[in-house]
């Protein structure tokens, strides 16, 4: 038989911060833990550290971005050094820093997977990075507007004119590959 | 105004409540699907629908983002028909500014923006029937759809309006008892704490009174928060019998 299930509501006391310590949904004022969120209240019970208390929504909204977590973003501009891309509607715009040329591994228009790497301060943006197999160009479109297969990690072909363009590819996820 | 009394030797107000007796509430979460938090308040004949936005990237120029914690952008809107004469209200206009810095400023308060730095949180409260106590309509709204939202918040924000007749502070005016021209008190309040997020008063009323008119509309506004829990407890719950908890 489940536990009955005990909801609360933003405001609410939930326990002493000896009894707790606090988890997401929680905030702390003169040694209590109250509750932020309108949601269930769940306790984790750790092996010897206080039980962490946390208040659950149902649907998780989709919030900011945090550091370590992959991204997809367009690439909308290039400079020699960085370049600036949107990323989706609900995302703010990146900055990315590579050591490699960057004309030969992303273009104006290029969908890429990249990783937070900081929340970026208050002059400038996120900043991400591609430096891994699994990170990189997706979606790619050539010079005569088709979409390109990616032929190996660092090229990728147009299917009609048989061009090859230099792209830093995306390690495909072997349980997204049709074989 | 001859004839017009608006408490009777009885203690009866014109529309039969006692003084400090609220309107009816009636308030309902998540009223559309597509926003991230909705609500729709009915405090008597005033209604109130809420929307909120949010937590999304800074929109129109990103000079605005604050560093360490979010933005609260607030608009109120009043439909035009939602007075006894029909009156077209351009956006912008200074009694819709000056309401939605209120409702900033309150919701500030409230609000825990640290968690969300550079972003923008929006609310939209657009009146549908004006019958006193718009303020307090939006608000309550307003609080219901952020929760909705998610958004973390350190309290209901719960307000009421009060009032003052005969000696006797009214608690939610309705627009007969504020055309009435007597002083009116507009309290935002977060019930656990008992902090005030918002007091406003545009009317001229002796330092004696204040203190019980001001006890009035904390009252009221505690009973507004008695009711809202249960309506947001009331919603949580079916929302996880719905998701099959």
């Amino acid at each position: 038989m489940a536990p009955p299930v005990r909801y609360c509501v933003p405001g609410e006391r939930l326990c002493n911060l000896e009894e707790g310590s606090p988890g997401s949904g929680t905030y702390t004022r003169h040694g209590y833990i109250f509750s932020s969120l309108a949601g269930c209240l769940t306790k984790s019970s750790e092996n010897g550290a206080l039980p962490v208390i946390s208040v659950m929504r149902e649907t998780e909204s989709q919030l900011l971005p945090d550091v370590g977590a992959i991204v997809t973003c367009k690439v909308s501009s290039i400079n020699s050094q960085v370049f600036l891309s949107d990323l989706e509607p609900s995302l703010n715009n990146p900055v990315l820093f590579l050591q490699v040329e960057i004309y030969k591994s992303f273009r104006p228009g290029d969908i890429v997977l990249a990783k937070v790497i900081s929340l970026g301060d208050a002059q400038s943006n996120y900043l991400l990075t591609t430096a891994e197999n699994e990170l990189g160009v997706v979606v790619a479109h050539s010079e005569s507007g088709v979409q390109m297969v990616p032929i190996s990690w660092c090229e990728m072909q147009c299917p009609k004119t048989h061009t090859k363009e230099f792209r830093k590819v995306a390690r495909v996820q072997p349980e997204f590959l049709q074989t | 105004m001859a004839g017009l009394e608006l408490l009777s030797d009885q203690g009866y107000r014109v529309d039969g409540r006692r003084a400090g007796e609220l309107r009816k509430i009636q308030a309902r979460m998540g009223v559309f699907a597509q926003a991230d938090g909705s609500a729709y308040i009915e405090q008597g004949n005033t209604k109130a629908l809420a929307v909120v936005y949010g937590p999304h990237e800074i929109r129109g120029s990103r000079a605005r983002a604050l560093p360490d914690r979010a933005l609260v952008n607030c608009q109120y809107s009043s439909a035009t028909f939602s007075t006894g004469e029909r009156k077209r209200r351009p956006h912008g206009d200074r009694k819709s500014c000056e309401m939605g810095l209120q409702l900033r400023q309150t919701f500030e308060a409230a609000i825990l923006t640290q968690l969300h730095p550079r972003s923008q949180i929006d609310i939209y409260v657009q009146v549908l029937q004006a019958d006193g106590g718009t303020y307090a309509a939006c608000v309550n709204a307003a609080t219901l759809a952020v929760l909705d939202a998610g958004i973390p918040m350190r309290d209901f924000v719960c307000a009421c309006s009060a009032g003052f007749v005969d000696s006797t502070a009214l608690a939610d005016l309705s627009h007969v008892e504020e055309a009435a021209g007597g002083p009116q008190l507009a309290l935002a309040l977060l019930p656990a704490s008992g902090q005030i997020a918002l007091l406003e008063m545009d009317a001229r009323l002796h330092e004696d009174h204040l203190e019980q008119v001001l006890e009035a509309a904390a009252r009221a506004a505690r009973d507004v928060h008695t009711l809202l829990d249960r309506v947001v407890r009331q919603h949580v719950r079916e929302a996880s019998i719905l998701l099959g908890d």
